[in-house]
């Protein structure tokens, strides 16, 4: 019996290695943006958010952002190392950041529910600093957990 | 607005980072040594990592005791500890390593923990900025 040709043998390209220091650039980037536009607008800023918020964009908003950041993320490193996007890493990809945006909006709201629950003074001014703080909080979270959980996964892989 | 959050967090990067490295320029003149280490070359084993580490410390400090929510200060306090654990744990892998005899490379290390720095000295100046906001909310 013959061996196989060479031409016939599978090539596998390398795996995309998950590097959470670039993905920690990005995140960087995304809280200079924010705080910047803080710094700048003051007033105007947070009020984007909140009206958004009171609106009912703002989840969907940020979820699309997340999704978008971390979706450019992923093809970037699997460019830069010549490597070939694998389906499970991007179903990760594509379902953690909506869980992640999806349970922090209930953090959010049982954090709104209760400023408003002990009546504090200047209850709106409260109110909005608690949604401007969870819009940060959860884009960060969004952009940077998925792949840490994606980089622990791996690692946990390469040890087993 | 005030300022006093950029005042912050510039004493971390003045007492962190310029100072050892103006005492290792110090040092080098003071013993007539031909030495003159750059920033690079002074944290190219993670060491900044630490510095990153000692930021969050500080800022999660702040966080507890603000007027936030409790569940406000937990998503944040827990943010800063998970992502100020990756910047330190650039250090512990590499001395680790280099310990050990296992593979090391000092750019890769380099360019980690500078990353993870930046990631903890932004996240942490717009937490401060957030803190400080609500200071003067709950103030009036």
């Amino acid at each position: 019996m013959s061996a196989p040709a060479p031409a016939l043998a599978k090539a596998r390209g390398p795996r995309v290695i998950v590097r959470l220091a670039d993905a920690a650039v990005t995140v960087a980037s995304l809280s200079l943006i924010f705080g910047l536009l803080l710094v700048l607008f003051p007033v105007s800023f947070p009020r984007i958010i909140v009206t958004s918020w009171q609106k009912g964009y703002l989840v969907v908003v940020m979820m699309v952002l997340t999704l978008v950041l971390d979706a450019f993320l992923y093809l970037r490193a699997a460019y830069l190392r010549s490597a070939k996007p694998t389906i499970l890493v991007a179903a990760c990809l594509g379902s953690l950041p909506i869980i992640v945006v999806g349970g922090l909006s209930f953090l959010m709201e049982s954090a709104v529910a209760q400023t408003i629950a002990v009546d504090l003074p200047n209850m709106q001014a409260r109110l909005n600093e608690e949604v401007l703080a969870h819009t940060y909080l959860g884009l960060v979270s969004a952009v940077f957990l998925p792949f840490l959980v994606i980089r622990l996964l791996q690692q946990f892989k390469a040890t087993s | 607005m005030s300022i006093k959050w950029l005042l912050w967090i510039g004493l971390y990067v003045v007492m962190g980072v310029l100072v050892p490295w103006a005492t290792a320029l110090s040092w080098a003149h003071q013993h007539g040594s031909e030495l003159r280490p750059r920033v690079r070359q002074l944290f190219k084993r993670g060491e900044l990592g630490l510095v990153g580490l000692v930021v969050v410390i500080s800022v999660i400090w702040n966080l507890l005791q603000s007027q936030f929510m409790q569940q406000t200060i937990a998503l944040a306090a827990v943010l800063l500890a998970v992502i100020g654990t990756m910047a330190g744990d650039v250090w512990i892998e590499s001395y680790s390593r280099q310990s050990t005899g296992t593979a090391w490379n000092s750019e890769r290390t380099w360019r980690d923990s500078r990353n993870f720095t930046f990631l903890v000295f932004t996240m942490a100046l717009v937490v401060e900025i957030l803190l400080d906001r609500f200071a003067k909310v709950a103030a009036l």
